[in-house]
């Protein structure tokens, strides 16, 4: 059973959140641990497994990036090593571009609205690629799904920013 | 010896029972034991009508008070009276020494296993709760005119897994049952939630003595699904006291260190202050010094506020990234629930109201909402509401992850992670032939180890020798519905593998448990025997009831002979649990439980079938 399967849903990277959720919520009102709190030892851990199962495969449908990444390998698609290295040299020249954009904010006069362009910039770019990527996704060949794979890479390298920028905004706004 | 009973089968033999059960806020300053009761949650009583426990212990020459009694020694007595137990709990000597400086306790043991002198010998944090819980178990008791069949205790939704484990040890040293470890914030949240019925988006701004936690949530039909929590489990009401002390003393040009009483009572009269500026604009002070001579002064709220304004702040700064980490708008959350008596500070209220934008709803008890939505859930759990279709779905307040080279720390768990939750990760080999790996577990936000607190170290040996980076280590995380982790690790072509509860650290372990509990004891070997049959005679009689209800709902799941299995199996426990022998019942419980694994499995299979097809239907 695949994790659209379980959850009841169209097997598609645009997926009703509202749907999923509500087959969510189904399924961990049957399996909670809370549910087998006067259970035997057994029930007990069975139901926590179940839940666990149940919260992973949730987590993936609903996190874009990971949905997408389980729908490619679903197809059979080989995911590249996060170490194997990347062949597209204008979009390593741009991801080095943002990262001193980033390290730029915390000398800048207004920290502030450096803060808030960086934000901008990388949310601009990542919703072009992601959009990109959920085409060649609904396309679903073998050069389409080879360059969703490529896209979905580039989307992980602009999260990773995300984090960092978040990392920054705690260290610049923390005593 | 009474004949024993076995059911037909396909006839339950579980007559409802209505259980006793009953939710603990084990609180920094006080403490509240609250229980369902005819369909309502409430607080319960002591003697004297009083429903708040502060929580204090005082060892004396020959009993240990608790409460209020306590409190009337903590200043005459401040080294053998402990307050605010909670914030030393799960914590190390160092930790507590550089968060907490000015303590009146003499500490000693080690650094990981910090106690506190006093004239009866030296205790732990962890005794000095289940202290505290033992005198709620009484008072519910003799409430409710039995005993307890388990609890639900709150913490903190900030607190880590040393907290959390060290809290769960308490209730093993005071005997009491706990059904679960519920976060705080999230029990308000059931407690307004089920009061309200209000759907949609809601905030808990959670401010107690001690301890700081937001909490957003999901309130949709009986689920109460938390988004994401945040917070630091040592910012709290206390905190306010101690700026405000550090003032006075300033003042009043004393020099530290003072005495103990003296400490103990300007924390007291810092904290009076502090509640008179809820009311009134200014406040007089005077303060007792040591030479026998009195020191006058006057505070204005605007004076509190400028003292407490980075504390308030900081609580907002929380807020702000809580809400991203949920991502969730400012103008979503319908709703501002205010827990925690330091709620009552006028300036927490006008800042939440700026920052969300929206009065803080403060109809409730910010007292008694913890205790209250704790004791809800306790009844659900315990099996008195077979019906209820409340659920509630937490998360991880920290990320969990494992030291890998250059003292970095990989994540594992990411914060705000719904749980239970099991994930697994694979780890290799850093130099040729190696065949040990050291496997330290962290918990934090940091990307250094030494920023992280360390939760446990342990070994994976008999590794075959291999090149680097050849062998497969493949570490599994998982986190139970308590926020309790456990962690193990394998190497994959061997078949090698080791794992751990994830407990040494900073609490006790059960060795210690256990010899705590026979000291406990006044005819020590005795008691023990007879507490642990009486434990597994308990448990005995769960097991074959839920098995017993199992199989009157399910035994088309199994074949005739898998039936005879598991009704032989309970026949041989219900005879060995009227005995006396603790083994030989641990024994047939294991065989019972061994029996029902599969039927366990099948049960839970079809029953997410069966969860499926009627949402299928509903949906036709």
């Amino acid at each position: 059973m695949n994790y659209f399967q379980l959850f009841n849903i169209e097997a598609s990277f645009d997926v009703d959140i509202q749907e999923l959720s509500s087959s969510y919520q189904t399924l961990q009102k049957t399996v909670h641990p809370d549910k087998f709190a006067h259970a035997s030892e057994q029930e007990q851990r069975i139901a926590v497994q179940k839940s666990a199962q149940i919260n992973d495969a949730y987590q993936t449908l609903k996190n874009p990036l990971q949905r997408a990444e389980y729908i490619l390998v679903q197809r059979g698609v080989e995911m590249p090593n996060e170490q194997h290295s990347f062949q597209d040299t204008s979009f390593l020249m741009r991801q080095m571009e943002l990262r001193e954009m980033l390290e730029d904010v915390r000398h800048s006069g207004d920290v502030d609205a450096a803060l808030l362009e960086v934000q901008s910039v990388l949310s601009t770019e990542y919703l072009q690629l992601s959009q990109i990527m959920r085409t060649q996704i609904s396309e679903n060949n073998a050069a389409s799904n080879s360059a969703a794979c490529d896209n979905l890479r580039k989307l992980k390298f602009y999260q990773k920013l995300n984090v960092e920028v978040d990392r920054l905004e705690d260290s610049l706004f923390d005593d | 010896m009474a004949l024993l009973q076995i059911a037909e089968p396909g006839q339950s033999t579980v007559p409802h029972e209505h259980r006793l059960a009953a939710g603990i806020d084990l609180g920094t300053t006080n403490s509240l034991i609250a229980s369902v009761q005819s369909g309502n949650a409430s607080t319960l009583s002591d003697d004297q009508g009083r429903d708040i426990l502060p929580s204090i212990v005082s060892y004396q020459a020959d009993n240990i008070l608790v409460g209020q009694t306590a409190q009337a020694l903590s200043i005459e007595d401040a080294q053998n009276t402990i307050t605010s137990a909670k914030r030393l709990i799960g914590r190390s000597l160092q930790d507590i020494q550089s968060k907490y400086p000015s303590l009146p306790y003499e500490f000693c043991g080690d650094e990981n296993h910090p106690e506190i002198m006093t004239r009866q010998g030296a205790v732990n944090p962890v005794q000095v709760s289940a202290e505290i819980l033992k005198s709620l178990n009484l008072r519910a008791q003799a409430a409710l005119g039995g005993e307890l069949t388990g609890v639900v205790i709150t913490v903190p939704a900030h607190f880590d897994d040393a907290q959390r484990q060290s809290t769960k040890d308490a209730a093993k040293l005071a005997g009491v049952s706990v059904l679960r470890l519920l976060n705080e914030p999230t029990a308000a949240a059931v407690a307004y939630g089920l009061d309200s019925g209000q759907e949609g988006v809601i905030a808990v701004y959670d401010l107690g003595g001690g301890t700081f936690d937001i909490s957003i949530l999901r309130l949709n039909k009986g689920v109460f699904e938390v988004l994401a929590t945040g917070g630091d489990s040592a910012l709290g009401g206390d905190d306010f006291d101690v700026v405000l002390v550090d003032y006075l003393v300033e003042q009043a040009g004393l020099v530290r260190p003072l005495s103990p009483s003296l400490e103990r009572q300007l924390m007291k009269q810092a904290c009076f202050a502090k509640e008179q500026l809820t009311d009134n604009d200014q406040v007089d002070i005077t303060i007792s010094l040591d030479d026998g001579s009195d020191w006058h002064t006057n505070l204005t709220k605007a004076q509190l506020n400028e003292l407490i304004a980075s504390l308030v702040n900081k609580t907002l700064r929380a807020c702000r990234r809580t809400l991203k980490d949920a991502d969730i708008t400012i103008d979503e959350v319908i709703e501002v629930v205010m827990v925690g008596g330091s709620t009552r500070v006028p300036l927490v209220r006008s800042e939440v109201e700026k920052h969300f934008n929206k009065p803080p709803l403060t109809s409730i008890d910010p007292d008694k909402v913890v205790a209250i939505g704790a004791a809800i859930q306790a009844d659900v759990l315990v099996g008195n509401k077979p019906d209820s279709d409340m659920l509630l779905l937490d998360v991880t307040p920290l990320s969990l992850g494992l030291e890998t080279m250059g003292g970095l720390v990989e994540k594992v768990i990411p914060r705000n992670t719904t749980i239970p939750v099991a994930k697994a990760q694979e780890f290799t080999t850093f130099k040729d032939g190696q065949t040990a790996m050291a496997v330290h577990v962290l918990q934090g936000e940091r990307e250094l180890v030494e920023d992280c607190r360390s939760l446990a170290r342990f070994e994976l040996r008999g590794i075959p020798a291999m090149t680097a980076g050849a062998a497969h280590i493949r570490v599994t995380f998982k986190v139970d519905a308590d926020g309790l982790l456990s962690v193990s690790a394998m190497e994959k072509s061997s078949g090698v593998e080791s794992s751990i509860e994830v407990k040494p650290s900073f609490g006790l372990d059960d060795n210690q448990i256990s010899q705590m509990i026979k000291d406990s004891m006044s005819n020590a070997a005795d008691d023990m025997q007879a507490r642990m049959l009486k434990e597994q005679q308990v448990e005995a009689s769960r097991v074959i009831e839920s098995v017993q209800a199992a199989l009157f709902a399910d035994s088309k799941l199994l074949n005739s002979d898998e039936i005879t299995v598991i009704e032989s199996a309970i026949k041989s426990l219900a005879q060995v649990s009227q005995g006396q022998e603790v083994k030989a019942i641990e024994n047939a419980l294991d065989k019972l439980n061994d029996s029902t694994a599969i039927f366990a499995e099948r049960r839970m299979d079809s029953s997410i079938s069966q969860a499926l097809a009627g949402q299928a239907v509903d949906k036709m």
